[in-house]
């Protein structure tokens, strides 16, 4: 009985490792690999634009010490501080509440759901085109709306020192919020009504049950959505190219873009693996961070 | 049963999985044979059949592709055993981003490519390119020695010629005539007269500025304001490679300049102006009497506007100098391709710069016609007879000095860029700007210098 059974058991055993082989390979393949390359490139010297620096040499920890003696460095992580924190919670809350809006039986809702949809089926760089117009000084129409209201500040957006990261991070969450709506929509769908009835038998009022019942419920399609959003936010850098090109003077410069320059403007490669290992790293951090939060609160929940 | 189910899913997930590893391998394979043929063709006689792919950008001030396209099919027909396989990618940026990644991943690059002029350090150093001396000495000895030496100034490195002049523009200021003419004004001959035609020409409703004096756009700055500085007595770049001109008495000139049409003349927008795209409709709709821009924007505002157009180099800092500084892609050939592809894309390149075909390509997109015979051409003739301000444009060229390229050209190009935006904004003084931009500048040029 024994023998029949052990090699039943051992194919059994043996099928979920075949299941996700494929993914694997193909994760290896294209992201793995690609990260233990940069992380070993980062350690060498190797510009492309020197002849005699074309072949990589080893130099240790210098790619870092640069990078972190370098003030265009110190001014992209802020930037990208900047633009995370201004970018990731606000368009999570809007497309939270874009959700909650759209979220009911009423003649026209769909279309108000395709409204509020609409700037994601957009390509970011056609959306940033757009916005391009919009910010253009004198008659661009955000100025031009602006001005309606009484604002007469500076209008020159993309190109102001201190309106320029500003004026991207408009287009991320402008482009954004929908999208994380959808996942809100499905998420508020997908809730039990038996435990709102319960509450209105209580008396619980409409606020309560927002944020008691729907919120801690959503908890899950939050995890997702603040992951997706902070990926993104690092990702996602093709507005920059069309609005502002990092400038003026770097003030709109995020981490990636940063990257590309050092990669494929200044041709250095080890700085630009250097950079690699920083993004890679800052991500893995805030994603590591943000699972264990949540489970902790789940594990509270569940006491 | 149940086991019999279980092992066919076995076998079936193992099948798959071939399946996908024969996928993965299948693009690592792929370059390589490719490259076995090319090397059998090299040693082939020409009349073998070969492909050539060109990259183009496409982002450009014209409707490129579909010119490029009819040229192709005319050289396939005079050349059968050629194929031209045009591959048009976004701006010049992504071209020569295009480029890195497929000769870095181990790809087969194509055979020849329009990049900018000035991209010409990078790409030897970075050994993406090949010499053209070899091809050079083979051909007519007129035909190199006829393109414009304004053109061919970017071309030279190391002793040695890596590109031909392809899609050239060049720096000039176009003015509305007619506004001109109402208000008395001639065109401006220093710096003085043009500063006070644009406060002329400006007109304000209330707060609001309905028509600037002149828009000139300086968030990518370095190619328009050249010609400032050329015209204040020194150009920012000079024979070696490895040296700038960031921190000199014209380049604070300059920046003073530009940042007065604002603050003194009140006659163009404060602060860096992010407005090149805008430039030549504003200017053909009347929301501004002059535009610094390329040349190549010429048909664009020739077609919208409904008033004369006047063409003309930068007025210099004192009266009687002009200056203006040359723009725009060349035609570089891949030091990966195989001999047939290269020799393919030289009978190419030949083909594109026949003086009739120049001239052709001038008068439909605009760019300055590269070579001189191109001027002589009929159909050039009858365009310029007609369009007066195609040969200005041209003639602009006469007062133009090298455009901007330095070894590491990316990284220096950036640090002039930031000084000059923090000039602009008011974040630092004129002075203290060039002088950091001169020091970084010369910080990011040291390994070059042996």
């Amino acid at each position: 009985m024994n023998a029949s059974a052990r090699p039943r058991r051992r194919r059994v055993s043996l099928l979920p490792y075949l299941l996700i082989l494929p993914t694997f390979v193909f994760v290896a393949l294209f992201t793995i690999w690609p990260m233990l390359l940069a992380s070993y490139q980062s350690l060498f010297l190797q510009r492309l634009n020197i002849a005699r620096f074309r072949t990589p040499t080893f130099i240790g920890a210098q790619n870092y010490i640069d990078l972190f003696g370098d003030d265009r460095f110190h001014q992209v992580m802020v930037n990208t501080l900047l633009y995370v924190l201004g970018t990731v919670p606000l368009s999570v809350v809007l497309g939270f509440l874009f959700a909650l809006l759209v979220n009911r039986a009423m003649r026209g809702i769909g279309l108000a759901r395709l409204f509020f949809f609409y700037p994601t089926i957009l390509p970011l760089v056609s959306a940033a085109t757009i916005w391009m117009f919009f910010f253009t000084p004198d008659y661009g129409i955000f100025n031009t709306a602006l001005r309606a209201i009484g604002y007469t500040g500076p209008q020159n957006w993309t190109s102001n020192p201190n309106l320029a990261l500003i004026s991207v991070m408009i287009v991320t969450v402008w482009k954004n919020a929908g999208y994380y709506m959808i996942f809100y929509l499905a998420g508020l769908q997908g809730l039990p009504q038996d435990v709102f009835e319960a509450a209105a038998l209580d008396g619980a009022s409409g606020w309560q049950m927002l944020w008691r019942i729907t919120f801690p419920l959503l908890r899950r399609t939050t995890l997702f959505v603040t992951t997706i959003a902070f990926i993104s936010a690092f990702q996602t850098v093709d507005h920059i190219f069309v609005l502002t090109q990092g400038g003026p003077a770097g003030a709109s410069s995020v981490l990636l873009y940063y990257l590309w320059e050092m990669r494929f403007e200044f041709l250095n490669v080890g700085a630009a693996s250097a950079l690699t290992v920083v993004l890679i790293l800052v991500l893995l951090v805030f994603t590591l961070s943000n699972f264990l939060i949540s489970e902790q609160r789940e594990d509270a929940y569940a006491k | 049963m149940r086991a019999n189910s279980r092992l066919w899913l076995v076998w079936t997930m193992v099948l798959v999985l071939a399946l996908a590893v024969a996928g993965c391998a299948a693009p690592v394979a792929a370059p390589a044979a490719p490259a076995a043929e090319s090397g059998g063709e090299a040693a082939a006689p020409s009349a073998e059949p070969v492909t050539i792919q060109v990259f183009y950008p496409v982002a450009v001030d014209a409707p490129i592709a579909q010119i490029l396209s009819g040229y192709v099919e005319e050289f396939q027909a005079a050349n059968p055993n050629i194929t031209v396989e045009p591959v048009f990618s976004g701006g010049y940026g992504d071209v020569k981003t295009a480029i890195q990644t497929t000769i870095e991943g181990g790809g087969a690059p194509p055979a020849l490519a329009v990049m900018l002029a000035t991209d010409i350090y990078d790409l030897v150093n970075a050994g993406y390119i090949a010499p053209l001396d070899d091809f050079i000495a083979q051909s007519d000895p007129a035909y190199v020695a006829d393109f414009l030496p304004a053109f061919m100034a970017n071309s030279a490195y190391d002793g040695q010629t890596w590109s031909i002049p392809f899609q050239r523009s060049a720096v000039v200021l176009y003015y509305n005539a007619d506004l001109f003419k109402e208000a008395g004004l001639e065109p401006p001959v220093d710096w003085q007269s043009w500063a006070e035609a644009a406060q002329a020409l400006t007109v304000r409703d209330g707060d609001n500025v309905t028509r600037w004096g002149i828009e000139f756009s300086s968030d990518w700055p370095y190619w328009l304001f050249q010609p400032l500085a050329i015209g204040a007595g020194q150009n920012i770049v000079g024979d070696n490679p490895t040296e700038v001109f960031f921190d000199t008495q014209a380049m604070q000139d300059t920046l003073q300049f530009y940042n007065d049409l604002s603050q003194v003349y009140q006659a163009t927008p404060p602060g860096v102006q992010a407005n090149w795209g805008q430039g030549p409709s504003d200017l053909a709709s009347g929301q501004t009497a002059m535009v610094a821009h390329s040349t190549g924007s010429l048909s664009g505002i020739l077609s919208q506007a409904d008033f004369e157009v006047g063409v003309m180099p930068y007025p210099g800092k004192e009266a009687g100098s002009f200056a203006s500084v040359p723009g725009g892609g060349n035609l570089y050939i891949m030091d990966g391709a195989s001999d047939a592809e290269k020799a393919a894309a030289w009978q190419f390149i030949q083909f594109l710069t026949e003086p009739d075909r120049v001239a052709d390509f001038s008068i439909q997109t605009g760019y300055i016609p590269n070579r001189s015979a191109a001027f002589e051409a009929p159909a050039w003739q009858e365009y310029v007879a007609t369009v007066p301000q195609a040969q200005a444009a041209a003639d602009a060229l006469q007062y133009a000095q090298a455009e901007f390229t330095v070894e590491n050209l990316g990284e220096v190009r950036t640090i002039l860029h930031d000084y000059i935006h923090k000039a602009i904004n008011g974040e630092m003084p004129v002075a203290d700007a060039m002088a950091a931009a001169q020091a970084d500048a010369e910080a990011a040029l040291e390994p070059f210098q042996q």
